[in-house]
């Protein structure tokens, strides 16, 4: 009797162990809620941002490639090319593993990933990938700022980092600033994929006459940006609005996101 | 002794649902590399198995006009023109239906069986299939070519993304986006895109025969 219920009380506790490390997760950073103004939005207000759960880190070619090894259809050589294109995992030698590469970047983010495979792996982990506002949001943050819009040190930074090639290994994603929130490498690492990347309407959308025919020009672009000023957001919005679903880019990762109220109610 | 079995049983049962739960169902979606292997056994008399860069690897629950669940699988095997709209749309939306019925006058010589048009809503909140199916009457829309899809926004966003749709929320109830007409061949690739409202539809009508001359 006191085996079966020892037998009992280990079942249970496996399982609620597998819960709770899903469900309050050391690697994510809590983003207080608040509001603020995107670079495109509607309109020139600001727009509230629900707080929200985000990982602390990039994830890494290593945490890629034990969800690559569980989900086969991610293989490089299973994936259908619809959801990830030819250049999918390019810098891994095979689809099973990183390869000769491996002791340089398993702790490095992943790259040459696709938005489905990205979206894919936060599913998996009971999580998704955070929104074009939510990813911005967080990325205003300095060391001590949650919102270093302002800070000419901080944007002179980011600038740098931006107009800086590509290192041939990426280092480990724990080596960029840790921001206000307890968050690494928003800026400084790579490039982040977001749920609604094709959100922003930088093709000519032809909803009113007027705007299709300003977007027909150069520029038209950054003529509907609130803050002419940020070039840095500038340049990840134009570069979110060239992206396709299956695209992978060599300095493309991700990191996953989750609500708060998924978060409680899986408690 | 039993009881304490049967008791056992159940918790078991219990934390075994439990742990599905917080599984997630782990990689079910997205894709459906999967279900094309699955689908390609089950179908394979008619089609066979799904081409790489087919949209209809899509393996998400879609609803049509009808309230009839269905795959977009189920929109294979004609040529369809493909956009994505809302129904509370003011501008745009009865524009591109507009340039629809263009193109379906011009290519009436297709029956439904060969020409298919899918009206696919951003807006799954207020357009219900039943919304969609009256927004068809309003608009004469012939059922027997016309089909009109609704689904989870995630769906829809994934389907979006693979047609370049742009589209985003304004708080007030409008939803900007880019307009776009797919031409999708018998497989579910994509062939030809027209952007834009008002466009001439001479590329777009080209691109469709030369589909179904090819078959």
């Amino acid at each position: 009797m006191a085996r079966q219920l020892f037998i009992l009380m280990l079942v249970l506790s496996t399982c609620h162990l597998a819960l709770a490390q899903k469900s309050a997760p050391a690697t994510m950073a809590r983003i207080k809620g608040g509001t603020f103004v995107p670079l495109y939005g509607a309109g020139k207000t600001a727009v509230p941002v629900k707080g929200f759960q985000l990982d602390k880190f990039p994830v890494t070619n290593a945490e890629f490639l034990a969800f690559v090894q569980q989900n086969p259809k991610w293989r490089k050589s299973e994936v259908k090319r619809i959801f990830a294109d030819a250049q999918y995992l390019r810098h891994w030698t095979t689809g099973q593993s990183i390869g000769t590469d491996a002791a340089k970047i398993n702790n490095s983010p992943v790259i040459n990933v696709s938005w489905f495979a990205a979206k894919a792996y936060c599913e998996c982990q009971g999580k998704r990938l955070p929104t074009v506002n939510e990813w911005e949001y967080a990325a205003l943050a300095s060391e001590t700022k949650a919102d270093a819009t302002n800070d000419e040190k901080f944007y002179q930074r980011s600038l740098e980092w931006y107009s800086q090639p590509n290192p041939e290994y990426l280092p480990s994603v724990q080596s960029s600033f840790r921001n206000y929130y307890g968050v690494y490498g928003m800026i400084g690492l790579v490039w982040e994929w977001t749920a609604d990347y094709n959100s922003t309407m930088l093709v000519s959308d032809a909803r009113t006459t007027e705007s299709n025919n300003q977007q027909q020009f150069c520029g038209a672009g950054a003529s509907s940006a609130t803050n002419v000023k940020n070039y840095v957001a500038f340049m990840r919005y134009a570069f979110r609005s060239s992206l396709k679903p299956n695209y992978t880019v060599g300095n493309l990762g991700f990191r996953c996101a989750q609500s708060i109220n998924t978060q409680l109610a899986k408690r | 002794m039993k009881r304490f079995t049967y008791f056992l049983f159940l918790a078991l049962t219990l934390s075994f649902t439990a742990c599905e739960q917080a599984g997630h169902s782990c990689c079910v979606k997205p894709t459906a590399a999967a279900a094309g292997k699955t689908t390609a056994t089950t179908v394979a008399n008619t089609t066979g198995a799904l081409t790489d860069l087919s949209l209809y690897n899509l393996a998400s629950d879609w609803t049509n006009q009808d309230k009839q669940p269905i795959k977009l699988e189920k929109l294979r095997g004609k040529v369809q023109l493909v956009a994505m709209i809302y129904t509370s749309c003011g501008y745009a939306c009865p524009r591109t239906i507009a340039d629809l019925q263009v193109l379906e006058h011009a290519l009436r010589k297709y029956k439904p069986e060969e020409l298919g048009i899918t009206l696919v809503t951003l807006d799954p909140t207020r357009d219900t299939p039943a919304r969609l199916k009256a927004f068809a009457a309003a608009h004469h829309l012939d059922a027997r070519r016309w089909t009109l899809l609704t689904s989870q926004p995630d769906n829809i966003q994934e389907l979006a993304a693979l047609l370049n749709v742009k589209y985003t929320n304004d708080f007030e109830g409008n939803i900007s986006h880019s307009n776009v007409i797919t031409v999708l061949n018998t497989a579910g690739e994509i062939i030809y895109q027209q952007e834009g409202l008002g466009t001439n539809p001479a590329e777009t009508v080209k691109a469709v025969e030369q589909l179904q001359q090819a078959m």
